[in-house]
């Protein structure tokens, strides 16, 4: 049966790519983790000491980069959403885009090692994850195939990172190999309860001000005006340059 | 003791810092280019690191830190706003309070803590202000009318400043307030045709030039121009100030016809397509219609001759063309980062100038004041990356790539200091033969991946500028930074195919030697070998991309797509064969699994 996550992408996998436009929605979030992992890689390899990594972590943006033309070209051919919703909105604009990636680089927060480490365990997955769909047959024969190419290129990105971490053990550093490894185990998990809580803690505020906005701003509604449209002039309060420019308001 | 200025944009779009250094700019960027997140919003902590950096000093040294706009100022333009609207707002309003009550109200703090400065040491400008002093302060006017234009900043959406030869050079005269706005206007009829907003603007303006504007009546409905120089937007067509999400209703579709979805192709042959077009051409000519209007309203109020421009709307080549020619001005001056970017350096620039009462010293304004990269480090990068590559010498690099380029290639060009803003000026530049339209496609199609309509730019010699392009004597300055256009002399259109538009006009770079000698260089030997001192111009970057800025970038570009060579300083770096992991396999001591 192999790891629970398999297991559980077994069972799942095939509920998931029926629904329908699920080919759509998922290579168009393929292609966006893609990007974002293609970034991350191009910023590792401009920012690494190791000069020995860095056409290593070159080639695997390149990869990346690839990867993510190639999933939203296939979402494309699934043509557009029918509805004009919010959604289909968003994810149209996301295969325009080839969406967007928040934050600093990987490389700069976790460090070489747990950087590696990191994308030892990622490739892992979508190997792992790549592997089920092909396995279970959920995807149309042109996806497959387009996958199984895709599938070399993650293996090798596992073999190298791989090795790279087991030439750190060689080198003597392996306790902090093997923690780089715990860590990026559990960041995981934890990292998804803390979505979780921030998307729970989005809710309630989002709940509260609601009810802010109804019962406590209504009354003022009344004495709200919207200034004319059109010119108005603007004065000077008296203040010094100095003292506008401390002001925040 | 040298005194630095830091000045910064962030949290909306396009963050960016500005440093200087005894009111000397030394060092501006985009954090876009160093997060690669196109348009990154987030407080630019790379780009002020380097900026340090690059000036060799630490936050320590560092006089004063401006943030570009008030905070306190905007917010309660929100929630005077959302009292307004009530009770439809009802979706927005949770919205942008958690937005500020968990982030944006406390920037000060945020600031203080993550640029390590002491918080006495922060100002706030404001919005429309910073972009005034980043128009007016890098201008060569003594005097001038300014004109700030764009979406919206604490209140105002338009406003009127008088540019004044001493302190307060920037003085605010006027301004038209929230939610009349000609930014938003024209970035709600860019969701309209599909286009995504603070990214699509460029191409309404490219589809427009295939349309009629036969759609003006419903414009003028949308779009009402008061007498006193004003406007008046038909608020029930749009709703920016009470949706979270959406700038348009059903309104505006019930007078144009549905709106386009997002990623559809764009056929101009057919019903549909020419709809499209028509809109946007209608959409294009109302904007112009109304900057015009309210520039006469400045003329009128302030009579001085010329005009400097900013804010995102400024950034409208078309509209700038139409202002210097229809307009009451002798001269109109825009600076390359008018958007949002460049309130960084109009933040700075009116600490130094109006706050600190240092008197203006004008000079020319140069555009590569982002991150450069030194000989070696460019060498060490190209060796570690093994890329294959010939190391030339200043000639030979010219002789090279205009043999490139003359046979048909197109090159990444990589020279010197990125530039500030959002326009290409030939330090990050994609370049080709201008002449025939099989390039633009092939450019277009292999190289950008981006939509077959939309037009290149074509950089010139000073020189020579005349000879191929008609460009109006007041739009001297902004053609220098490709933010104004110019029509291609009739002659030679089928000459300059790749670069000329549909309806005859390009956004054209004109070339200075004293402002840009490699470059100049670069278009003089073309025009040496063929005849023709013109080159296409494009950013360099791949959609979706911000502009490459580091040798790895531009490897990365070359790599994923059909550009044949690049140049990056002395380096002339190709593609023989494509690089695969199975080109590096773990190294031989490696036995990785």
């Amino acid at each position: 049966m192999g790891t629970p996550r398999k297991t559980w992408l077994k069972l799942v996998s095939p509920l998931a790519w029926a629904r329908a436009g699920a080919e759509r929605r998922f290579l168009a979030s393929f292609s966006e983790t893609e990007r974002g992992s293609s970034v991350d890689m191009l910023a590792a390899a401009e920012l690494t000491n190791r000069r020995d990594l860095r056409a290593k972590y070159f080639i695997h943006a390149l990869d990346e980069a690839r990867h993510s033309r190639l999933f939203a070209r296939r979402a494309k051919d699934f043509g557009a959403p029918k509805v004009r919703s919010k959604a289909a909105l968003d994810e149209a604009r996301t295969l325009q885009t080839h969406g967007i990636v928040n934050g600093r680089p990987l490389f700069e927060r976790y460090g070489e090692l747990e950087f590696l480490a990191f994308v030892c365990r990622s490739e892992s997955m979508a190997v792992e994850q790549f592997g089920v769909y092909r396995e279970l047959g959920v995807l149309d024969p042109q996806t497959d195939e387009m996958l199984g190419v895709i599938l070399k290129d993650e293996h090798f990105h596992v073999s190298y990172s791989n090795g790279e971490l087991e030439r750190f053990t060689r080198e003597g550093r392996g306790s902090e190999v093997s923690w780089a490894r715990r860590k990026v185990f559990w960041r995981r998990p934890w990292e998804a309860w803390m979505r979780f809580s921030l998307r729970v803690g989005h809710v309630v505020t989002g709940v509260w001000m609601t009810l802010l906005y109804m019962l406590v701003v209504a009354p003022f509604r009344l004495m709200a005006r919207r200034e004319a449209p059109g010119w108005r002039d603007v004065t000077s309060d008296g203040r010094s340059p100095m003292a506008l420019a401390r002001a925040q308001g | 003791m040298a005194t630095w200025v830091l000045g910064i944009s962030a949290l909306f779009h396009d963050s960016a810092v500005a440093l200087l250094k005894d009111g000397v700019v030394v060092a501006a960027a985009q954090e876009e280019r160093f997060t690669r997140i196109k348009h990154d919003a987030e407080l630019p902590v790379r780009a002020a690191e380097w900026a340090l950096a690059e000036a060799g000093i630490t936050a320590e040294d560092l006089d004063w830190v401006v943030f570009y706009e008030k905070p306190l100022a905007k917010f309660q333009r929100i929630l005077v706003n959302a009292v307004a609207e009530f009770p439809r707002a009802w979706r927005a309003f949770p919205r942008a309070m958690q937005a500020w009550l968990g982030r944006k109200m406390w920037i000060a703090g945020e600031l203080a803590r993550t640029f390590h400065v002491p918080p006495q040491k922060l100002l706030f400008s404001e919005h429309h202000r910073s972009h005034a002093a980043s128009a007016f302060l890098t201008s060569p006017f003594d005097e001038a009318v300014i004109l700030t234009v764009d979406g919206v900043g604490e209140a105002a959406t338009t406003a009127l400043w008088h540019g004044r030869p001493e302190a307060p050079h920037v003085h605010p005269v006027s301004e038209v307030v929230f939610p009349h706005s000609l930014g938003l206007f024209y970035s709600a009829m860019t969701a309209y045709l599909g286009f995504a907003v603070n990214e699509g603007e460029y191409k309404v303006m490219g589809m427009a030039a295939f349309g009629e504007p036969r759609f003006m009546e419903q414009m003028k409905q949308l779009v009402r121009l008061d007498e006193g120089g004003g406007f008046t937007l038909d608020l029930d067509a749009f709703c920016w100030h009470w949706h979270p999400t959406e700038s348009f209703t059903p309104k505006l579709e019930s007078m144009l016809g549905p709106a386009r979805f997002p990623g559809s192709g764009f056929d101009p042959s057919t019903d549909e397509g020419k709809r499209w077009a028509d809109i946007a051409a209608s959409t294009q000519r109302m904007l112009e219609d109304a900057l015009l209007h309210v520039a006469k309203a400045a003329k009128a109020r302030l009579d001085l001759p010329n005009l400097c421009l900013a804010g995102g709307v400024a950034l409208n080549a078309v509209a700038n063309r139409r202002l210097a020619e229809d307009g009451p001005f002798e001269k109109v001056w825009v600076q390359p980062a008018a958007g949002d970017a460049g309130g960084a350096l109009g933040a700075a620039l009116w600490v130094w100038h109006d706050v600190l009462g240092h008197p203006r010293k004008k000079g020319a304004f140069a555009c590569g004041l982002g991150r450069r990269w030194t000989e070696q480090q460019v060498s060490d990068i190209l060796e570690d990356l093994r890329a294959p590559r010939e190391a030339l010498s200043p000639d030979m690099r010219l002789v090279r790539a205009v043999d490139d380029l003359e046979g048909g290639g197109v090159i990444g060009w990589f020279q010197g200091a990125c530039e500030y803003g959002p326009r290409a000026l030939g330090h990050r530049s994609i370049l080709a033969d201008p002449r025939g339209a099989d390039t633009r496609d092939r450019v277009n199609a292999r190289i950008k991946f981006r939509e077959a309509f939309r037009p290149f730019a074509p950089a010139v010699t000073a020189e020579a500028v005349h000879d191929y392009f008609e460009v109006h004597p007041a739009l001297e300055g902004p053609v220098r930074h490709m933010v104004a256009t110019a029509d291609v002399k009739p002659e030679h259109r089928e000459l300059l195919a790749a670069v000329t538009h549909v309806d005859g006009s390009a956004r054209v770079q004109v070339v200075h030697r004293e402002s840009d000698p490699l470059f100049h260089a670069l278009l003089t030997a073309f025009g040496e070998r063929t005849g023709l001192p013109v080159l296409l111009n494009t950013s360099f970057n791949l959609k979706g991309d911000p502009i490459v800025d580091t040798p790895v970038d531009a490897l990365a570009a070359l790599y994923s797509s059909d550009l044949d060579a690049v140049y990056i300083e002395h380096h002339r770096v190709t593609r023989s064969e494509r690089i695969t992991g199975g080109d590096l396999q773990p190294e031989p001591d490696g036995d990785g699994t």
